[in-house]
């Protein structure tokens, strides 16, 4: 809920996250005319039809359209006040590592069972990420993926993947 | 207005399943109002997959429960630590926390508490007044009315926003686009699938509003997880006196109607009702240099403006079908997922859906006042737990609900894609609301678009010439021009407000 209002209302917080650069606001621009590009041609690959008998590639072949559109104008403008993107901190690359620790959490569910991939990830996040302690993150970890269990698996039978049945 | 089913309703609201459902949302709801991070966005979108094995009235009374509970919690981290929870709550920080600095924080947050209780319950008894109406008018719209109607909720909601009106344009977009995945509504061809079977069906609207609000925001604040804790001042009992209340009064009443008519546009919505209540509270004032020094008006107006916008809001949903801001662009999923069509056949279809939800805001306001004023102390107290445990919690949560959903491991990839999706928006500037109010109008657009040139037999020209479809039209023009105007009085609005902050230390 970080925005333009909170930040006024803080006045002093000093944490106010740093702009991003030129590239980055031209960036912003050019992703949706690249994505606008490919829905395009992909629209192109349906088929059109009129507007009288609009078939299933009329609508998306709008939306491109409109993506392109907003994506120059984001270009045209923004490129010059340059204050509307967060630049990239180091913390991002704690971004990256959570969201493949995810990826990795998510491939082992079906193949191990639910319970030793939550605690993993819980104790790696707990340790790595929030820098809990040792002895802290491995408590909160066996503890948190056994009050899932009993909530989830036994209380509100969720046909979870897991090992340990009763 | 039909009397016996607003009565019915009541007997819906209080059998005591549905009781217990409300008092477990307000709670939810005044927490993470509390707690920083989690808006009631994603919130609601995490506990989606719960609420599926639930009655629809149950899931939704205590869905509702959230969105206004944390109209109430935000206040308290406002007041006191000058750390707004919602993003409705930051003009009540300018004076609140003046007045919690000057010794008056209990009687600030019991004002709080009253006027939020005061603006909810009037913009209650409103609505029963206005929907029925509301929905009567609607029951005639066709397709071209939907189409026409669907753009200014898309409009609305992405230029009343925060970010800029381009920038939510491309957003708004890109959640059409995701929202063409799957089969054609019409024919049946599958678009945009890969080849895969997974995408067959389309995307469900709950991993959208899992990833790009929940995972999104969990993502988010894991780049700025080193704030400092601040301290929690202490203060007396939430009891307000005599004076406080007869210098209030009148700024409630103002702040309620406010609230109630801009809760109403969509896009609207609480913020922007706070921050009209208070440039209001602050002209009407005899001395407005008082105001960002601890006037009790400024904390009376824009809390009951706020919660009279966030029961308001629901008018768009329930009596159009068309969802008036982010949160509840989820709660329409809520009800799509009950099997239930939000829009103006709701309330004679599901009289017991509508009424129950409607009445049990009665309750829930009530409960939020009896427990806001003595529970104070212990909510405040939730504010120790650190961030930084929450969060995995919440993810193991997250992906729990999202395998839950079809028992499949890849719609789990999917949220975290998207997930990284929304926090890459966030850091490029452009915000997640337009993206999943359009996902969710998206096929209901493409559908009446469509629908609506077979029976123009192509000539776009009819939206204008019909009598109800032109007259929508001519709002969206009229929007498209008044919009940019509120925009600026808006920004100039928070410019003082900055001003005075700064001046205020």
């Amino acid at each position: 809920m970080a925005d333009a209002e909170t930040e006024a209302a803080l006045g002093e917080q000093p944490e106010e996250p740093r702009a991003g650069g030129r590239v980055q606001s031209v960036v912003a621009g050019a992703i949706p005319v690249l994505l606008g590009a490919v829905a395009a041609w992909l629209s192109f690959g349906l088929n059109i039809g009129s507007l009288t008998e609009p078939g299933p590639g009329l609508w998306p072949l709008i939306v491109a359209g409109l993506l392109v559109a907003s994506g120059i104008g984001i270009i045209a403008v923004t490129a010059k006040t340059r204050r509307d993107t967060e630049a990239f901190t180091r913390g991002t690359i704690a971004v990256l590592a959570a969201a493949g620790g995810l990826a990795v959490y998510a491939s082992l569910y079906e193949i191990v069972g639910f319970e030793v991939p939550t605690v993993l990830l819980l104790f790696a996040w707990l340790r790595f990420l929030s820098r809990e302690s040792w002895l802290m993150s491995a408590i909160l970890a066996v503890a948190v993926t056994a009050v899932a269990y009993a909530l989830f698996i036994i209380g509100l039978n969720v046909p979870l993947p897991h090992l340990i049945a009763f | 207005m039909d009397f016996s089913s607003v009565l019915s309703g009541f007997a819906v609201a209080f059998e005591w399943q549905n009781i217990l459902f409300c008092l477990l949302g307000v709670t939810v709801g005044m927490l993470i109002g509390v707690l920083p991070g989690l808006g009631p966005a994603a919130t609601i979108a995490i506990l989606l997959p719960i609420t599926y094995n639930l009655e629809p009235t149950a899931a939704v009374i205590m869905l509702a429960g959230i969105f206004y509970g944390a109209q109430y919690g935000g206040t308290i981290t406002s007041v006191l630590l000058r750390l707004p929870g919602e993003a409705s709550t930051v003009v009540t920080a300018l004076d609140g926390h003046a007045l919690a600095r000057r010794g008056q924080a209990g009687p600030a947050l019991g004002i709080a508490a009253i006027a939020s209780f005061i603006g909810g319950t009037a913009s209650i008894i409103l609505l029963s007044f206005i929907a029925p109406a509301l929905a009567g008018v609607a029951l005639a719209f066709g397709p071209a009315e939907y189409t026409v109607l669907a753009l200014i909720g898309i409009f609305l909601v992405g230029t009343l926003g925060n970010g800029s009106i381009i920038k939510s344009a491309a957003a708004a977009s890109a959640g059409l686009l995701l929202a063409v995945v799957g089969l054609d509504p019409l024919l049946g061809t599958p678009r945009f699938t890969f080849g895969t079977d997974q995408l067959a069906d389309g995307i469900d609207f709950t991993i959208v509003a899992m990833g790009l609000f929940g995972v999104g925001e969990i993502l988010y604040n894991l780049e700025h997880r080193d704030r400092p804790q601040t301290a929690v001042p202490s203060f007396g009992r939430a009891i307000p006196g005599r004076l406080h209340w007869l210098q209030s009064r009148l700024a409630i009443l103002r702040g309620s109607v406010t609230g109630f008519v801009l809760g109403i546009l969509p896009g609207g919505g609480a913020t922007m009702a706070s921050l009209v209540a208070y440039a209001v509270e602050k002209r009407s004032a005899k001395d407005p240099s008082r105001f960002g020094k601890g006037a009790i008006e400024g904390v009376a107006g824009p809390e009951s403006a706020n919660n009279a916008a966030a029961t308001s809001s629901f008018i768009p949903l329930l009596t159009l079908g068309i969802p008036a801001n982010a949160t509840m662009a989820v709660l329409f999923g809520a009800l799509m997922l009950q099997g239930i069509t939000p829009g103006p056949g709701l309330m004679s279809d599901h009289p017991d859906v509508f009424w129950g939800v409607v009445n049990s805001m009665y309750l829930g306001n009530l409960l939020l006042l009896v427990l806001s004023i003595p529970l104070i102390g212990l909510f405040v107290r939730m504010l120790k737990v650190r961030p930084g445990v929450l969060a995995p919690i919440t993810i193991v949560i997250t992906m729990i609900g999202t395998y839950s959903i079809r028992n499949n491991a890849f719609d789990m990839l999917l949220v975290i894609g998207l997930g990284l999706l929304g926090y890459g928006m966030r850091k490029l500037g452009f915000e997640p609301g337009p993206f999943v109010l359009a996902f969710v109008l998206g096929s209901l657009l493409e559908a009446s678009f469509r629908r609506s040139m077979r029976i123009f037999g192509g000539d776009v020209s009819e939206f204008v010439q019909r009598p109800v479809s032109g007259t929508l039209v001519a709002i969206l023009v009229l929007t498209v021009v008044v919009v940019p105007l509120l925009r600026k009085v808006r920004t100039r609005q928070t410019a003082n407000a900055e001003e005075e902050g700064v001046r205020a230390d």
